[in-house]
């Protein structure tokens, strides 16, 4: 079994992040693999372990995508290729799946492993935006996975209601949760390792295609402005006793909260 | 008496004692290499004080009975070692005396006063301690058949020499020297036997016996005494009596400093390491020399594992037995290391490089093939560890079991990328964010908030660097600590600043993980920051980040003067910068931890702190000062779950209920979790009140 598995470096959204004039503040900002693309690398790897599978990974995004590659090296995975395209810049959902499209036929993968989403944007859009292309299933939140033969696979789904487990023929698309599997910290060892892997860098006519072939001229969706949400007012603690506290609580409700 | 025999017995004793000696000895020097020769004057101290003093047994008020049992019985030996060398004289000269030891001085006379009353006394603790194991049964011990067999030996010694004495006695005395025996009688000193009381008394014992029986019994003490005294010296190296021999270089040897070997810095970025598999500790052969000898050392005595937190907490780490379980791995790979040890110095002497390359997979073959951890040592046992050192306090002998068991880490970690899965929690955070909870990096200093506190970025020009630690800047309870120092040192008018959102982790609990990587990570990223901003003093809030600053930042480039915060606050008391209020209500403990005290010495400071703010004055714990018992979360264990047995901090907390205090101070982040954690596992955290020493002080300042 071929796997293509896809990573996305994002900001890291344990900082604050400021908003100036519609645009984000990018000094301090740092970034890092986009966690559920973590638990698709991760879902991966266990295929391998466990069933023998050829592990790919792809990644779009600038040079310093190297070292969430390195990382993924170091997790397990075998090869990467890694398009680094200035014209991508901008690019949405549509173009990375277009760009996705490109890598996938060069390569006659059986499964392609996304995350859910990425967690800059929390669009949740590439992976069945790219299923669409290549009209192959696709299956999205998935939680467990396991491999039936060389032509199927079954997946859990989480749904709103419980649990839909679907089987599904080959080649496919899940994208994965982070109930799925808590992701490896590389062994060190393996971080050294990976060290002196080969990435297979290239840029979109390196992939055999153009800026425009994947749509990256005429983009479906353009970010306008950033804002920042309001944050939530620090609450109120109320100290005494029960009989005390209730009629601070009510006073409150009526004369502030005016609900009373 | 029979020089033949003599040198029958001789020449064999001491030829299988040595060619089991130069094996022993080689063993180690096929080990890996310490550098353990220096500051002589200051290892022969230890020696006096740790080895010959026997200060960790006589000195442990618990213990005192079987401490000074002990020592008796070694200090009986000492002094009974010129006796021997004057009864294997004897075998071939009769009436031979040592230089100096003979009638003709008081040296002589006083020689065998002393002699004749530790065979006494020895006999006497020799019978207590048989008593202590077949009736007594401490906890600790291993009631080893050897135990019982080397004790009954000592008591053949002892009765063996005490019985040629009073044969010789009643041969002189009572049978008029029938066989002209020697006999100490100077005209100034008097006859020997006034100064002998106990071998009189033992010649009371067999007055009744004929001449004729009485010189047998002479004879026959005599040879018991020397083929029991070689046979004894043969036994020792084979079993834990090996320590006989192995203490004294062993207390000559210790690390120096620091309390124990300290980590070494691994060079990550040479490749081949990796390739070789030789960071950390994985196979026997990766122990140092020292390492070695420790376990040679190691007397089984238990003391380690009764002070030890988890060990009495039922966890499956008993030190003894690890001991016990790498000196039978290393024993089974002797003749393949000593072997390899002879290529290896080949290596050296061999230039051809294909030749060179034949001798190293002929070393190769001769690597100890078991991982030790998985095949000889559990999992369990390699993770239970909280690096608290209270072992190594205790230990007689000074073995250094936390270096070991942070090397094996190593190999774990590095290597075989295998350790407790929730540790990647924290090391990410690290990673990440330069802090084990993994929260964004730019909000360090956000507990310090419109408290005017100066950020080094902003204002270097301080005489201190307030070290917050990241528990005091992101753990809500630690915070409050972070504010209490604040508040003191603007008190005290101490110009200080703090680094914000440039410190990290200095990386304690990575490397006590045995993740040496991420410990660099963190040690060279912050070791710029301070250097950059030519730091001199640090106070440090958490006495792991103390640690670490003031001991393993040296070793990459980062000198400073680091104090604890307890001990800067003790100062600001006594130089009348603070002055205190004696408002403290209710009775008061102090929990010492671990890495503050028997990491870095710091007591007093502490206690005098909280002597000045308490009402009811300080209420000692049990377990307190250097004896004092881990809360359960160094060496990495407050990122680990504890899932086996009873929970450390409860144990520590049911301590301190125990003593019915309103209020518990700590001086660290990790035990003031622990501690309140344990007090509402309890249902006691409403009556007592944990709080580090800087929250009272500065609820309590004038």
């Amino acid at each position: 079994m071929k796997i293509l598995t896809t990573v996305k470096k994002v900001v890291d959204v344990e900082l604050n992040i400021h908003v100036e004039n519609g645009a984000i503040v990018e000094d301090g900002l740092q970034y890092v693999i986009n966690a559920w693309d973590e638990n698709a690398v991760e879902a991966t790897v266990q295929l391998k372990e466990n069933n023998g599978a050829q592990t790919t990974l792809v990644s779009i995004g600038g040079p310093d995508n190297t070292d969430i590659i390195r990382r993924c090296y170091a997790m397990g995975i075998e090869d990467a290729i890694h398009i680094d395209d200035p014209a991508l810049e901008k690019a949405d959902s549509y173009v990375y799946a277009n760009v996705l499209q490109k890598v996938y036929e060069q390569g006659e993968y059986d499964l392609i492993i996304t995350g859910k989403q990425a967690q800059d944007t929390d669009n949740g859009q590439t992976g069945i935006i790219l299923a669409e292309c290549l009209k192959i299933p696709c299956v999205s939140n998935v939680v467990a996975m396991e491999v039936m033969d060389d032509q199927h696979i079954k997946v859990s789904r989480l749904g709103d209601a419980g649990t839909e487990i679907i089987e599904l023929e080959l080649p496919a698309l899940v994208t994965v949760t982070d109930s799925i599997n808590e992701p490896r910290l590389p062994a060190m060892r393996g971080i050294m390792m990976a060290k002196k892997k080969k990435i297979n860098v290239m840029d979109l006519a390196g992939l055999g295609t153009s800026f425009e072939e994947v749509g990256g001229a005429d983009l479906k969706s353009e970010i306008a402005e950033y804002m920042t949400s309001e944050t939530r007012q620090a609450g109120q603690k109320f100290e005494g006793d029960a009989k005390e506290i209730t009629a601070q609580v009510v006073n409150l409700l009526a004369t502030e909260a005016k609900v009373l | 008496m029979n020089p033949l025999f003599m040198s029958i017995l001789l020449i064999v004793g001491l030829a299988i004692f040595t060619r089991t000696m130069v094996q022993k000895i080689q063993l180690l020097m096929a080990l890996e290499p310490t550098t353990r020769a220096n500051h002589i004057s200051e290892r022969i101290k230890n020696v006096v004080i740790i080895a010959l003093g026997q200060k960790r047994l006589v000195g442990r008020k618990k213990e005192w009975a079987s401490g000074l049992m002990h020592a008796f019985i070694f200090w009986g030996f000492c002094v009974l070692l010129i006796r021997s060398l004057n009864l294997y004289g004897e075998g071939f000269v009769k009436g031979f005396q040592l230089p100096l030891f003979g009638d003709g001085s008081i040296v002589g006379y006083l020689y065998i006063a002393l002699k004749d009353i530790m065979e006494g006394i020895v006999l006497l603790m020799a019978a207590y301690a048989i008593y202590r194991r077949a009736i007594v049964k401490p906890e600790r011990l291993h009631n080893t058949w050897e135990a019982y067999f080397v004790l009954c030996m000592i008591g053949v010694l002892m009765i063996s020499d005490l019985l040629l004495d009073g044969a010789r006695y009643n041969l002189i005395m009572l049978h008029n020297n029938p066989g002209h025996l020697h006999f100490f009688n100077n005209p100034q000193f008097g006859s020997e036997f006034a100064w002998t009381p106990i071998s009189v008394g033992a010649a009371s014992l067999v007055s009744w016996m004929s001449a004729d029986a009485l010189s047998y019994l002479l004879g026959g003490m005599f040879w018991l005494h020397i083929i029991t005294q070689l046979t004894f010296l043969n036994f020792l190296p084979l079993g834990k009596h090996f320590h006989v021999i192995t203490a004294l270089p062993n207390v000559f040897l210790k690390s120096l400093g620091y309390p124990h070997e300290k980590t070494k810095v691994l060079d990550l970025e040479d490749e081949s390491v990796w390739e070789d598999e030789s960071l950390g500790i994985n196979h026997i052969h990766q122990l140092n020399w020292k390492q070695g000898l420790d376990l040679y050392t190691c007397t089984e005595c238990g003391r380690c594992k009764e002070v030890c937190p988890t060990y009495t907490t039922d966890k499956p780490l008993s030190l003894h037995d690890l001991n016990d379980t790498l000196k039978l791995e290393l024993l089974d790979n002797a003749d393949n290391l000593i072997k390899r040890s002879k290529l290896a110095a080949s290596i050296k002497a061999d230039t051809d490089p294909e030749k060179v390359e034949e001798i190293k997979a002929q070393m190769a073959e001769l690597n100890c093939k078991k991982t030790l951890i998985g095949e000889v040592i559990s999992e369990e046992t390699l993770w239970a560890c909280t690096n608290c050192r209270a072992c190594e306090q205790v230990c007689p002998v000074t073995i250094e079991q936390v270096p070991r068991i942070i090397a094996l880490r190593q190999g774990q970690a590095l290597m075989a990328g295998v350790y407790p899965q929730e540790l990647n929690v924290a090391f990410r955070g690290l990673e990440r964010n330069g802090n084990p909870w993994g929260i964004g990096y730019d909000q360090r200093a956000e507990w310090a908030d419109g408290l005017n506190v100066k950020i080094m970025a902003d204002d270097s020009d301080v005489d201190y660097l307030l070290w917050v630690g990241c528990a005091g800047s992101f753990d809500d309870r630690s915070k409050k600590v972070s504010i209490s120092m604040v508040k003191i040192l603007q008190k005290a008018g101490i110009n200080f600043a703090i680094l914000g959102k440039e410190e990290k982790c200095t990386g304690d609990f990575a490397r006590r993980a045995g993740n040496e990587m991420m410990y660099q990570m963190m040690a060279q990223e912050n070791i710029e920051t301070l250097n950059n901003y030519k730091v001199k003093k640090i106070i440090a809030a958490c006495p792991h980040c103390l640690n670490t600053l003031k001991h393993e930042y040296p070793q990459m480039g980062g000198n400073y003067e680091v104090i604890h915060h307890t001990d800067f606050i003790d100062q600001l008391i006594k130089s009348g910068k603070i002055t205190l209020n004696k408002s403290l209500e209710g009775a008061l403990t102090f929990h010492d931890p671990c890495f503050l005290g028997r990491y870095n010495s710091i007591y007093d400071q502490p206690r005098s702190i909280l002597q000045g703010i308490s009402k009811q004055g300080l209420t000692e714990l049990d377990r307190h000062g250097s004896e004092s018992f881990c809360c359960g979360a160094g060496g990495g264990r407050m990122w680990m779950e504890e899932t086996i047995g009873k929970r450390i901090n409860v144990e520590r907390s049911e301590e301190i209920v125990g003593k019915n205090v309103a209020n518990v101070a700590v001086a660290c982040p990790f035990c003031l979790t622990m501690i309140e954690d344990g007090m509402k596992e309890l249902d006691k955290d409403e009556q007592i009140k944990a709080k580090d020493i800087c929250e009272l002080v500065a609820e309590n300042m004038a």
